[in-house]
């Protein structure tokens, strides 16, 4: 691990992952990983050594959450399934790697995630989030979901953009194994803020902020940026090759032609959106 | 009755409808002057399968000319009557009048009259003055008001004066009036007891249904003011203990700044602001100085046009407000998916308010509406946690830079923060690396040297113009929106 400064286990009783197991646990997962893989990390001088901070990696591979946590110069937390603690492989390893467990099944998980998260920040340590919210299928960077820079405003925390390179050749989708003597690249950008892309109480700038943050992330992780969600469904569409709205490629004949307007497919018609917002009052 | 022209039937005969300089119209005037010219345009051969397009100001011309037309149960398109002689051809050629009703501030016309298609009809050659006793809808010897549904066609507007190639939106009896209602009985509604600044033109929907129509449907009064001019609409707000302005934001710019005793708008209770953003700071200084809060809200004509607003609820600045009851505003990805809460996305709308289709052009209308009656609007936005809307940037002016959207509004308002810049418009320009860049064009005595550090201080780089051009003036709608589309490459 190159230019890492010396690594600080923070005790933080309250969380998940305080106990000793976890600690000369995380410390053995740090040696195997430098042991087994030609980690180089960039940057890590960005990671502040005290107080909140949001970490924020692409995502590519399931190995992702080794790879980020291990180049780190502080322990960090993240919010994980609840499922992994009924399996025997990642029920002791994943809350060693600061793994707090939400189930997810419930209607309001996403607040108990952001919560769980703000507990995390709030007592002045390290969190870690994905952007993209899965995996991305493509290998390109995908449209940040806006909870990080939600976290951000609302626990006074820097983000750090982080990109990495070489996670999906050690662990393909769908392969549990990680082969080891790959090369991995992890690099750590300048922390940003809020208040750096418009008044944070402003609305608009949730979506201004996240989308300044990504590019970050596609700069360091060296990524295509394409506007649209990570996930299968969309993946999938994009990877025909037609756009999805016959309609109207052929129809606005007077419309300048922009890749914008091609890729927007009205015409499939909104399908009527599930979520109506009831007249207001 | 559907049809529009009954609004005014069921008023007492005494009661003020118009107040237009030193003449007052009551409800009974207007009814006999309206059944008159009905019976006039019926004699001339004018019905329900006419389309009857009408030049005229804010005057009371176009109001007995658009609710005699509406009569006849014939579709009626009104054209802004400042429109230069090749523009009012143009509109009138996408709608293809059967005649063209002048009001004074449409005489110009006359002149024009070769080049123009249909025949003239002057609206100034009516006996106008005030007949005996009141009518119900039918002239003493004249036809009665043509019953309507709902869902027959009212208004041909043209959308978007900024436009070169405007749309024409099939607007119903049963679009109109449903907002009309709407507006009307929501909490600190219009009644009965309201008068009106009728100022912003009646040739755009915003004018047309929220200020005209609406304030008629219940009764209540509308001052004409034929032109703008600041200081008299203080004027005729003090003069007339008016109660409702509605205004566009560079009306309220100049109301901000006139010379006017602070108190001046003492009598007002409600104060709105539509068809462009409204800058934060103009909402304070009229706050400020006034005591009134503006209530912003959002609209379309598409859309009749009110879509949310702020009446009722807590103005926030550079809010438009909250959805009006009724009307159902989802924000969604491209796909149509709902965007997840507190994100951008595309605002898309239903309500009986949504129109019919665009004239003659079914490809467009699906381009925007879907069976299932979701209007997409174009514009993108998002909700705070109470539900209330901001507004982005219109969806086809998004520059798109490596894959990334950068809404122009936002370079636009770092750059206004320059204290040497006093207008830009950003716009995309194309770039074989990145698809598009951002070009500037800005109004001001400032370097791009000087600008480039000053934004680069403030915005991502890929947000930063990659070129500068000054000009003199920017191309600015009447309403305050600026036209991007003049300065694309």
């Amino acid at each position: 691990m190159s230019g890492s400064p010396r690594f600080r286990f923070e005790s933080a009783p309250d969380l998940p992952g305080a106990d000793a197991a976890s600690k000369y646990g995380f410390g053995a997962i740090r040696r195997v990983v430098n042991r087994l893989w030609d980690v180089s990390v960039e940057g890590v001088e960005h990671v502040p050594l005290d107080g909140p901070a949001l970490i924020t990696p692409n995502h590519l591979s399931f190995c992702d959450s080794v790879f980020v946590p291990a180049s780190l110069p502080r322990r960090v937390w993240a919010i994980g399934k609840g499922e992994y603690m009924d399996d025997w492989k990642t029920k002791h390893l994943f809350p060693a790697l600061g793994m707090i467990p939400v189930d997810r099944s419930g209607g309001d998980a996403a607040q108990v995630a952001l919560d769980t998260a703000a507990r995390v920040l709030d007592g002045g340590h390290l969190f870690m989030i994905y952007p993209e919210g899965t995996r991305s299928r493509s290998g390109n960077l995908h449209k940040g979901r806006t909870g990080a820079a939600r976290l951000s405003i609302r626990c006074d925390a820097p983000i750090v953009p982080v990109g990495h390179i070489g996670t999906v050749d050690v662990q393909p989708p769908d392969q549990f194994v990680m082969k080891p003597r790959l090369p991995v690249t992890v690099r750590f950008g300048a922390p940003m803020r809020a208040e750096d892309h418009g008044d944070p109480s402003d609305p608009r700038v949730l979506r201004i902020f996240t989308d300044a943050v990504m590019f970050e992330i596609a700069r360091l992780s060296e990524q295509r940026y394409v506007d649209t969600y990570a996930g299968k469904e969309t993946e999938a569409a994009q990877a025909a090759t037609t756009p999805t709205a016959p309609d109207r490629a052929t129809g606005p004949a007077t419309a300048p032609t922009r890749p914008a307007e091609a890729d927007r497919s009205p015409l499939t018609p909104p399908a009527r959106p599930a979520i109506s917002v009831p007249a207001g009052r | 009755m559907e049809n529009l022209a009954a609004i005014i039937q069921p008023h007492d005969a005494d009661r003020l409808a118009l107040i237009d300089g030193d003449a007052t119209i009551t409800y009974g005037d207007l009814r006999n002057r309206v059944d008159r010219l009905r019976a006039r345009l019926a004699d001339a051969g004018y019905g329900p399968h006419s389309r009857l397009a009408i030049l005229a100001g804010n005057e009371t011309a176009f109001v007995v000319g658009t609710l005699a037309a509406l009569g006849l149960g014939a579709q009626v398109t009104p054209v802004r009557p400042t429109s230069p002689p090749p523009e009012l051809i143009r509109k009138l050629a996408a709608v293809e009048p059967d005649v063209l009703l002048i009001g004074d501030a449409g005489r110009w016309a006359i002149d024009h009259a070769d080049d123009i298609g249909p025949p003239l009809f002057d609206l100034q050659d009516l006996d106008t003055g005030p007949a005996d006793g009141t009518t119900n809808g039918a002239g003493a010897d004249g036809p009665p008001i043509v019953e309507r549904d709902a869902d027959d066609i009212a208004f041909l507007l043209l959308t978007s004066g900024v436009s070169s190639d405007s749309k024409v939106a099939m607007m119903s009896h049963g679009n109109l009036a449903w907002v009309q209602q709407a507006i009307t009985e929501a909490d600190e509604g219009l009644h009965a007891d309201d008068i009106a600044l009728g100022v912003l033109p009646f040739s755009h929907i915003f004018g047309l249904n929220v200020v005209l129509l609406a304030t008629l449907r219940v009764g209540g009064t509308v001052v004409l003011q034929r032109r703008f001019d600041a200081e008299l609409s203080l004027e005729l707000i003090r003069a007339h203990g008016i109660t409702t302005i509605s205004g566009a934001p560079p009306m309220w710019q100049r109301w901000a700044r006139a010379d006017a005793p602070d108190d001046t708008l003492a009598s007002v209770r409600n104060a709105a602001s539509g068809a462009a953003a409204l800058p934060a700071e103009v909402f304070e200084r009229i706050r400020d100085r006034y005591g009134v809060e503006i209530a912003e809200g959002y609209g379309l004509t598409e859309t009749s046009p009110v879509v949310t607003w702020s009446r009722g609820i807590q103005p926030r600045a550079t809010s438009v407000g909250q959805p009006l009851a009724g009307v159902e505003v989802v924000l969604v990805e491209s796909d149509g998916t709902p965007v997840e809460p507190g994100d951008t996305g595309e605002i898309v709308v239903r309500s009986p308010g949504v129109f019919k289709g665009y004239l003659d052009a079914p490809e467009l209308t699906a381009a925007v509406l879907t069976d299932d009656g979701w209007f997409w609007t174009g514009d993108m936005g998002v909700f705070d946690d109470d539900g209330y809307l901001y507004l982005v940037d219109r969806m086809k002016d998004i520059i798109i830079v490596s894959g990334f959207n950068v809404y122009p509004a936002e370079v636009e308002s770092v750059l206004m923060e320059h204290p040497d810049v006093t207008g830009a418009i950003a716009v995309a320009t194309p770039h074989g690396e990145t698809g598009e860049t951002v070009a500037a064009h800005v109004a001001g005595r400032v370097t791009a040297d000087e600008l480039d550090a000053f934004v680069r201080a403030r915005l991502s780089t890929y947000k930063c113009p990659t070129e500068y051009h000054f000009v003199d003036e920017l191309p600015v709608a009447p309403t305050g929106k600026l036209i991007r589309r003049e300065l694309r490459p």
